[in-house]
Parts: C-alpha cells; structure tokens; sequence
C-alpha cells in the first residue's frame, strides 16, 4: 500500500523547495525585526559648543546601557538653527531632540502648534530645587512636563573680564578690578596705549549689546526690561539712558576698539584674549572658551563679576527656559526621554559646571566642580546680583497665546546701540523711548488678538504689586500678585 | 458658440503641434524644471504674501493683503528700498564704467596686460560670502591692511571705521562688490571691443582723428548696444548682492546697508518670530519692481536699436 501520508519529519521535493524558497525571505524579516528591535538612531540638535564633549559622553553613557541605540548629535550656530527647525517641522523631519535658541515667544509658538511632546516618567525631576524650577506653561503643559531647565536661572552675560597685567598698569588692584564706572571708564583710558584700547564691545552682536545694555541699567538701580510693579516698559528710565551713555562715552574718549562696531562676541573675545584690549565684557561662559582657546591666556584674566553695581542693583531674571525639547514627530521619544533623563543626575551637574559654561541648575556643583577660580569668582558674585523676576505666562497660561502674536520690534533695543555707537541715533533718550511705546502698543495690539481668539488675558497679567526689587519672585508669590 | 474661423484654425493647430511634437517632447525637462524651481515658488510665495505665518504651525493665518498694507507703513522696508536703489545707481555706473576704461587699456599692446587681466579676474571666482569675511578683516580700523596703508602714507591721521560708521558704510559696500565683479564685466567689455574693426581705426588715423575723437566716433557708437546689454546684466547682478553683504556688515550699522535681500531673510528666518508671509510680501513687491526697470532698460534696447538701424 502506498503510504501518501508525510511524518512530521519527513520532507519530499516540494517541501523542500518551497521551504528554500522561504529561506531568504525568514532571513530578511528576521534581520528586519532584529534591526528594529535594536538599532535606532536619533537625531539631537542643540547650539551648545562647549558642551559638545558632556553631551556625546552622555550619548555614550546611555549607549553602553541601550545597545543599538545611537545619536546622530549635530551643534548648529544659534542664527541658523531656528530656520533649519522651521524647515525640518514643516518636512517631518524634525530631529528627536533639539534645543530652541530663542525667545519665549517661539518657544510659546512651538507648544501652540504641538510641536513637542511630553517626557516620559523615567526622567526623575524630584530634588526641591528641581521641582522649583518647573512652571506649568513654560514647562509643564497641561500637568505633563515637557522639558526642564539644566541651567540656573542665577547669572548675567555682563561680567567685565580683565587682562591683569593691565590692569596693574594703570594703578588698580589686578585680582579685583575696576567695579565702579568711573573706576572703569579711568582704567579704560591708562590702558589705552598705541595699538591697544582700554574696552572692547562685542557691538556687531546685537542680542549681546542689548543684554549688555540690560544688565548694566539694573546693576546701576534700574528695574529692567518691565516694571513689575507697572507692569510698564521701562526702556526709556533714566538708568537706561544713562548706562547707554556710559557705553558711548568710550568711544568718545577714544578708548573703545576702534573694530567693535564689526566685531561679534567671538571675534572680539579672541582679540582682547590676543591683547589688543585691556577689558571685554562677556558671561561666565568667558572662562571655558578661553580655556579652550589657550589656557596660559586664561590665567592672566581677571574678572570683575557685577560691573558699576550701586549698592542694590541686581539683575531681575526671568526663570530659567527648558533647554531640551522632545519633538512630537519623534519616533524614539521613549529613548530621547531616557538620554534626557541622564542630566538631572548630581555627576552631571558637576560636570556641566566642569564645562564651564552657563551655570548648573545646582548651582552648588560648582563648589564640587574641578573649575578655575574665575569661574567660581564669577559665579559666586551672581548669588548677589541676580534675582529671579516674575514671569506673566506663570500666573496665566493664556499669555503665551500673546508672546505667540507678539512680532520683534524693529529697531530694537540691540538696533539702537548700533545706531548710537554708529551716530545714526543722535537723541538716546528719544530712540529708548520709541522703542518702549512700539512694545507697548505691540503687547496692545498681541493681547487684542489673543483675546478675539478666546484667550482670557490682559496688560493687568504684567502687573505684580507684590514684586519688590532686588529680591527673588517666589512661586508662592504667583498667587497673591495682583 | 464658436465662429467659423476659430473651428477652422483647431485642426490647424493641433496638426501644428503634432507636427512639432519632439520641439515639446525636447522641451519638457527644461519646463518642468522651471516650472518646479521657478514658477512653482513664485505661486507659492504669492499664497504665503497672504498669510500671517511663522512657519512653525502647520498652516498660516489668511490675512488678506494686509501684509502689503503693514509693508507700505514699514520705514525699514523703504530704507532697505532706499539701500537697494542707491546700491544700483552707484554700483552700476561705476562697474561699468570702469571695467570699461580698464577694458580700453588692457586692449591696447601694454606690457603686462595678460598679468592684470588675470589680478582683476581673481576675485570673481572667490565665493562672495567668504569674500564679505575676508574684506572684514581688510578693513579692520586697527590692523586692516588699508587702514595701515592710508595711515602711513599720511593721508589719515585717524583709522577710518569702514564698516562701522552708517555715513560711510554703504559706500564701502559698493565698492568691494564693484571690485569683486569688476573682472567679469572686463571680459564683456573686451568680448565687446573685439568686435570693432581695426580698419574703422585705421582710416581714421589716416583721416588724422585723436585717440579722443576715435572714442567719441567710433568706439562708443559701436559699443552702445553692448552697453545696454552689460548694464542690464550688471543690474540683475547688483540686485543679489545677500551673500557679500551678509557677510560683511549683516546690514548693519543700524541698517546702514540693509538691502532687500537682507531685509527679506530677517523678516523670514533672522527675526526673533520669523514671519514668511510678511517676508513673501516685500520678495515679491521688490520683484515687481525689479521687473518694472528690466521693462524699461528692455524698452530702452528696443530703442537703440530701431535707432542704430535708421542710422545705418
């Protein structure tokens, strides 16, 4: 009897046929699950040089962890990058993680478009200062946190950094330096010798000259950008115009660099670094980049931390921004979240002070840190002279309908100082003025918007009474202000 | 309903296009490339002029013509018009004029005229952004080279801030783009010059006519149609000139030397909330004015030629 019937085991000539035609296609969709069950790769833009070094050591640190997972991390210039992320959202090719070198209000954009997603429970955000720098509507949207801020809120970019040789020259102590202004405006001049010049201003980098401009006034006394007590631009206070004129007075005496007008913060910290001026003004970053640059230059630097502070001045900041977002059309957000997750650790906060760069979120690190002494100068003097400022979008979630409306004024503040520095701005106080009632009527004309669109929100949002100068806005405050 | 004519000539047309058919079929990758590159975002830009958009949302704000509106009121935009217009009428001239002059000498048996056609050649082929960067440090009040120069010569006794005084700026920026491109116009020139015919000087020479009147009677006149070509080249090019003063001054100081290029990249990515419809809106009204001009120097062309034939 012919027994048609197969064993289990028993192959004929169909069966293996068709089972080796099978072969490469059981091949492929196994390499295939495999390869999507380990092999990613993110993609991580962000504009922060310096820190090229900690983040790729943390890419690694969570590559070692995660086999497969790797990060296609790319650093872009700040001025290019907002355009290159305009492109990529628009094209679905938004990286997975980025930074937005920007203001609020591109940030508020962002989130209004749903451009960013949540992160994921495994990034641990539990130490208080950790929880008091989080802040529904700038970094928690509906109760789900979005980003968090890796850097302290607690600094200026308006330290004055010294050669100390020079400073010797002209008679002042070369560990302190000048504080005053008349005390600077002196030392510029005695060192202002042949090819040399006593200052030199970053003029060309608008941003810079306006935050400059910004610090300068409040060290002086003024309130800043707002007075919270108004809620009223104060752009036009005699502080301003006065520290405007302290600047211009340089130039004046003939003891700017004749090149600032030309020159960006980078190509002027490499100048003064070279010797061709006694004083740069710059942030704490100042110490890392030259470190980099040439560490025997950075040992002759000297910095003094709050220049012309009168005896209360202090820089009012807003709270510090998230500095990393996870986008929505990101694929890996579990992964993204998991990298992210890495830099609330305590080693990472000593080691991003290390870097010495904008200060840590704990800003205790930089006591543990192995850092140069100016840096810890520099730091130590923003205990005393930088105040947390009140932030509108904390009190009411609405007003980032408005920082989304609200379009750049033109000229602006950093416009301006070109202008004077230029002479293309013959009347300061005229020029501060203008700008300050163009905001105003911006803000006006954002909030009508906003409002014909639903938002619950007024110019009353920028007012806070309980607001006193030269001290710290506290989150318990948010819910008294009137 | 349609008139005999008109039901005649379909066929005719048809028969016409069939007929012609691998001209079109030929024909069609360039099409498609300049209706991809070319018509496609000209389309698009006249949509995105409409609306309020940052590009960061999915879709912009229909706005009308209210971005044309805004624009009418913007003194910036009509400084950077004002810049663009004053760049024209100096660059232009004196470009031409001069490669011109350049182009008669280095047509003539001089020594060395090969070396020099070579040295004004050279800075065409640089890249104009790298150029701008270059040119910075050129310029450079304190260690520029002519600065240096002018100091020690005694022609100064104080560094002139090229780049960074709004009086003197805009100057500068035209002449480093008259110089960068003056090389190329040479060649036009000398292309140009090589179509006079020496016997037209010759005869004169005998005729006893000086190098002035050989100029004045026949040079020029038989230069004019190429003077008008090379002037209409000259100013396409001196209407894209973003890549040079981005570099070299980024339109500044205080918006010294704010060309429309500039103003329309600020508006559209450089702004702190970039705006592409207001952005579209200044492109394509500078674009209409730009073609407004090429229809006169076009009209101008018409009409130096009708003349030139009368005339012959």
């Amino acid at each position: 009897m012919k027994d048609d019937a197969t064993t289990p085991l028993s192959f004929n000539r169909r069966h293996m046929l068709a089972g080796m035609a099978s072969l490469p296609l059981l091949g492929l969709a196994g390499s295939r699950a495999l390869l999507a069950q380990e092999s990613v790769t993110l993609r991580w833009w962000d504009h922060f040089q310096p820190l090229i070094p900690l983040h790729d050591q943390l890419i690694a640190t969570y590559g070692e962890a995660h086999p497969g997972v790797t990060v296609d991390h790319q650093v872009m210039n700040p001025a290019d990058m907002m355009q290159s992320l305009q492109l990529a959202f628009r094209g679905g090719e938004a990286p997975d993680i980025t930074s937005v070198p920007d203001s609020l209000a591109v940030v508020s954009q962002l989130l209004q478009a749903g451009r960013f997603a949540p992160l994921a429970d495994t990034v641990v955000l539990d130490k208080p200062f950790q929880q008091e720098a989080l802040f529904e509507g700038m970094h928690v949207v509906n109760g789900q946190v979005h980003t968090f801020p890796t850097f302290s809120f607690r600094y200026h970019s308006t330290s004055l950094w010294f050669h100390k040789a020079m400073m010797e020259e002209a008679g002042l102590d070369p560990e302190a330096g000048p504080a005053s202004w008349d005390e600077i405006a002196d030392a510029a001049r005695k060192a202002t010798t042949g090819n040399r010049y006593g200052l030199l201003l970053p003029i060309q980098f608008a941003a810079r000259m306006e935050a400059h401009l910004r610090d300068l006034a409040q060290m002086a006394g003024g309130v800043g950008d707002i007075d919270w007590k108004t809620g009223e631009y104060a752009f036009a206070s005699d502080e301003f115009v006065a520290a405007l004129e302290f600047l211009l007075s340089f130039q004046s005496d003939g003891s700017l660099h004749p090149a600032s007008s030309s020159l960006d913060a980078r190509q002027g910290r490499v100048r003064w670094a070279a010797g061709e001026a006694a004083m740069f003004t710059d942030g704490p970053w100042n110490s890392g980049v030259l470190l980099g640059l040439d560490a025997a230059v950075l040992d002759g630097i000297g910095v003094q931390p709050n220049p012309g502070r009168s005896g209360s001045g202090t820089v009012q900041v807003a709270p510090a921004p998230g500095t990393f977002w996870i986008t929505a059309q990101s694929q890996n957000q579990a992964d993204a979240s998991g990298i992210l997750g890495l830099m609330t650790s305590d080693e990472f906060y000593v080691a991003l002070a290390e870097r010495m760069d904008q200060p840590p979120l704990d800003l205790s690190a930089v006591d543990r840190a192995n850092v140069h002494p100016t840096y810890k100068r520099v730091i130590a003097g923003y205990a005393d002279s930088v105040r947390l400022a009140p932030e509108p979008l904390i009190r009411n979630p609405d007003v980032a309908k408005v920082y989304a409306e609200m379009r750049t004024v033109s000229p602006g503040l950093g416009e301006i100082i070109q202008g004077v520095f230029a002479g293309a701005v013959p009347d300061i106080r005229q020029a501060l003025q203008d700008y300050a009632d163009a905001r105003t009527a911006e803000r006006d004309r954002a909030i009508g918007v906003a409002v014909e669109n639903g938002a619950q929100v007024s110019v009353e949002d920028w007012v806070f009474d309980n607001w006193e100068l030269g001290t710290d806005f506290a989150p318990s405050q948010y819910s008294s202000a009137g | 309903m349609s008139s005999p004519v008109s039901d005649a000539s379909r066929p005719q047309l048809l028969k016409q296009l069939w007929r012609d058919r691998y001209i079109y079929l030929l024909l069609l990758p360039t099409l498609s490339l300049l209706a991809l590159y070319t018509i496609w975002p000209i389309m698009v830009s006249i949509y995105f002029s409409l609306l309020d958009w940052s590009g960061f949302e999915a879709a912009g704000r229909f706005v009308g013509l209210a971005n044309y509106q805004e624009l009418f009121g913007d003194r910036l935009f009509w400084n950077a018009f004002k810049n663009t217009f004053i760049f024209l009428v100096l660059a232009v001239p004196i470009r031409v004029l001069l490669a011109l002059v350049l182009a008669i000498i280095l047509n003539q048996a001089i020594p060395f005229a090969r070396v020099f056609r070579t040295a004004i050649f050279l800075p065409v082929v640089t890249t104009a952004a790298i150029l701008g960067v270059v040119m910075r440090f050129v310029l450079d009040p304190t260690s520029g080279p002519i600065n240096l120069a002018l100091l020690q010569s005694g022609l100064l006794t104080q560094p002139l801030n090229f780049l960074g005084q709004a009086g003197l700026a805009l100057y500068t920026a035209v002449g480093v783009w008259v110089w960068k491109w003056l090389g190329i116009t040479l060649i036009y020139w000398l292309a140009a010059l090589q179509t006079v015919p020496n016997d037209l000087y010759e005869a004169a020479q005998l005729d006893g006519a000086s190098a002035f009147r050989q100029f004045t009677h026949i040079t020029l006149p038989l230069l004019t149609p190429f003077t008008i070509i090379i002037t209409l080249i000259t100013v396409v090019e001196a209407t894209n000139v973003f890549d040079l003063l981005l570099t070299l001054t980024n339109g500044g100081p205080f918006y010294a030397t704010e060309v429309i290029d500039i103003y329309v990249y600020r508006q559209a990515f450089a702004s702190n909330v970039p705006r592409l419809g207001y952005a579209s809106a200044a492109a394509l009204f500078f674009g209409v004015c730009i073609i407004a001009i090429s229809a006169v120097q076009m009209g101008l062309i018409a009409l130096v030629r009708r003349r030139t034939v009368e005339a012959s």
